[in-house]
């Protein structure tokens, strides 16, 4: 099968098992990048808000008096601090956060190698100080966005240059497929026992069942039918079955074991471990569900 | 094996390590005993994943354990803290020695310096050109600057304040040279150039002027640090640019990678002269004491910097090859 066209990388871990990175693009980046800027406004926002409110300078200049020190020399540590935070800032982070600066944080991404190895102080380096040239020409960015968008790993110039990639960690919830529907389990029992629906098929199955959840009725009839025609024709069904209720019941027949169906499974044990009258036959569960 | 019974017994598992990665376990847990158990369900998900994947399982399952592979995977494999023997490696021994091989170190020298004199003798012998050169309000601000002699130097209050203002100012610029030096290796030469000139100009023109011990007194202590500073962040920035031009072969984005490795130490080396320059020229520069002290400053400064380039790294590739080995 050939591989998805999709912004996914693929990377082989020590243990030998091969899983994708979902990659970033500039949007989800230029918001990260944004929030950092914020964080580190309000940082120096702070810093001069608690110093001036507190009168702390004038403690701080007291006490420094004798060393000649004053309101200026809190100015001049300001301005080393505003230097730390625009230069050292994302270097400090990434380096020591494992990729994620607050920003990268709060939008769920983190910087790994172009190979999905952690990233090393060279490289945060790197990619930091180059930021001044993707934001060329005057700070519009235009460059880096051009070199994301021509590099197979969305990389700006300083992505690039340290060989690091930024990659979303978005959480997936795991989801239930779980057909509510009684009367399929009910038509699940009376498909033929030898019918097992191939690999491929299963698969395309369970992606209906997954996606049938955010379909109206009439549009489940009509994606389902397209399958549910050939299989209604192989396994000899009344025409006016519901197309869909027929899927979800090849579903249910190929992804769980229904002790109930009373059948020898493949191991030659008896399927079914309490007694119980012999299943309805299909006409019965036809008739019953043409009368709902 | 059917899907739902996979799902069903290692659903446990999976929240299990979720709840780890989150944080959370039970609290009576040891934290090493947390790590063993991280790892232990890390390998159990890992084939989980295999597993999945050869069973075609349903999509949604395997791409949520993608997910728990790659969150679990950026847990365990996390960035190393600071690598101080190779550090210590790199500036004390590779540094020096690749800095005596440097053609780009050498042309950015040759480049700034000769712009830098040409425009001082210039300026020196004639004052309209300085004026072409720096502009007329430029040097009427050196002027006035420099008309007051500083008997007893300035505050330390605002000494401490301009040094604040020259490491962020200086530095920032000589990062952005660096930076614009990718920019095909072009970028950097103007930068060259025009300070070169400029800072020429300034001086030749100061040098001929009635202020010249005053400027002299001032410009003399931080001088060689400033000045070596621009010249490194430049050449570092012309060797990753450069790069990209002559790849040796290679593509040109790992051309440019390999660069780097040689580039970063360098630009390291600048942040940190522009730093010492900033703090020489906050504190001792404009302070009352006599031009012989900071003539000395100055001295010594270049004195270290050349024992720095020329004995650095010379132990003997002996010496350098046991460090490597050792670590």
């Amino acid at each position: 099968m050939e591989p998805v066209l999709d912004t996914e990388i693929e990377v082989v871990t020590p243990e030998n098992v091969a899983f994708s990175y979902r990659l970033a693009g500039p949007f989800p980046r230029a918001a990260a990048f944004v929030i950092d800027v914020a964080v580190r406004a309000g940082v120096l926002f702070l810093v001069g808000l608690v110093v001036a409110l507190f009168g702390l300078f004038s403690l701080i200049a007291d006490a420094l008096a004798g060393a000649g020190f004053g309101f200026q020399a809190i100015l001049g540590m300001g301005l080393v601090l505003a230097f730390v935070l625009e230069w050292a800032y994302g270097v400090a982070f990434e380096a020591f956060m494992n990729g994620q600066t607050p920003g990268k944080y709060c939008m769920s991404l983190r910087v790994v190698t172009a190979d999905g190895a952690p990233i090393t102080i060279g490289q945060a380096f790197l990619r930091n100080v180059l930021r001044f040239v993707d934001l060329q020409p005057v700070y519009s960015g235009v460059l880096g966005l051009l070199s994301a968008a021509a590099s197979s790993r969305f990389q700006r110039l300083g992505d690039l240059a340290a060989g690091t990639m930024v990659v979303s960690e978005s959480r997936a919830r795991q989801s239930r497929l779980r057909i509510d529907d009684p009367r399929a389990a009910e038509l699940a029992r009376e498909l033929p026992k030898n019918f097992q629906p191939s690999r491929l098929l299963a698969r395309a199955l369970s992606d209906y069942v997954y996606r049938r959840r955010g379909l109206a009725p009439g549009r489940r009839r009509e994606i389902a039918s397209h399958v549910a025609g050939p299989l209604r024709q192989l396994l000899q069904l009344p025409p006016d079955l519901d197309p869909d209720l027929l899927l979800c019941a090849v579903y249910l027949r190929t992804n769980r074991d229904d002790a109930a169906a009373g059948a020898a499974s493949v191991y030659g044990v008896s399927g079914s471990r309490t007694a119980k009258p012999g299943p309805p036959s299909l006409d019965q569960v036809l008739s019953g569900i043409q009368q709902r | 094996m059917k899907p739902t019974e996979f799902l069903e017994k290692r659903s446990s598992h999976w929240e299990e390590l979720e709840g780890l990665l989150a944080g959370r376990g039970a609290a009576d847990e040891r934290a090493a005993a947390r790590c063993e158990r991280l790892a232990f369900l890390y390998r159990a998900v890992c084939a989980d994943l295999a597993l999945a994947q050869a069973y075609d399982l349903p999509e949604p399952t395997i791409r949520y354990l993608h997910q728990l592979v790659a969150r679990s995977h950026n847990r365990l494999y996390r960035s190393s803290g600071v690598p101080w023997r190779e550090w210590a490696q790199i500036f004390f021994h590779d540094l020096p020695r690749n800095l005596r091989s440097d053609r780009f170190a050498a042309a950015s020298f040759v480049v700034f310096w000769g712009c830098f004199l040409l425009a001082m003798l210039t300026a020196y012998l004639s004052p309209a050109q300085a004026e072409h050169l720096c502009g007329r309000e430029q040097l009427d601000m050196m002027d006035q600057q420099y008309a007051g002699l500083h008997e007893t130097g300035r505050s330390s209050d605002a000494n401490a304040l301009m040094m604040g203002f020259y490491v962020w100012h200086n530095t920032s610029i000589g990062l952005k040279g660096f930076a614009s030096g990718l920019l095909f290796g072009v970028a950097g030469i103007p930068t060259l150039v025009f300070n070169g000139s400029f800072l020429g100009a300034v001086f030749g023109y100061m040098a001929a002027g009635p202020h010249a011990s005053n400027f002299f007194t001032f410009v003399t202590a931080h001088g060689p640090f400033e000045l070596t500073a621009v010249v490194l962040s430049s050449a570092a920035g012309m060797r990753i640019g450069w790069s990209l031009i002559q790849t040796d072969g290679y593509a040109r984005t790992d051309a440019l990678r390999r660069s780097t490795a040689r580039a970063v130490p360098v630009v390291v080396v600048s942040v940190l002269f522009f730093i010492l320059a900033a703090l020489i020229e906050g504190f001792v520069s404009p302070s009352g004491l006599p031009y012989v002290y900071k003539a000395a400053v100055a001295v010594a400064s270049t004195l270290l910097m050349l024992a720095y380039l020329l004995l650095g790294g010379r132990g003997g590739a002996a010496a350098g090859e046991g460090v490597r080995r050792g670590t």
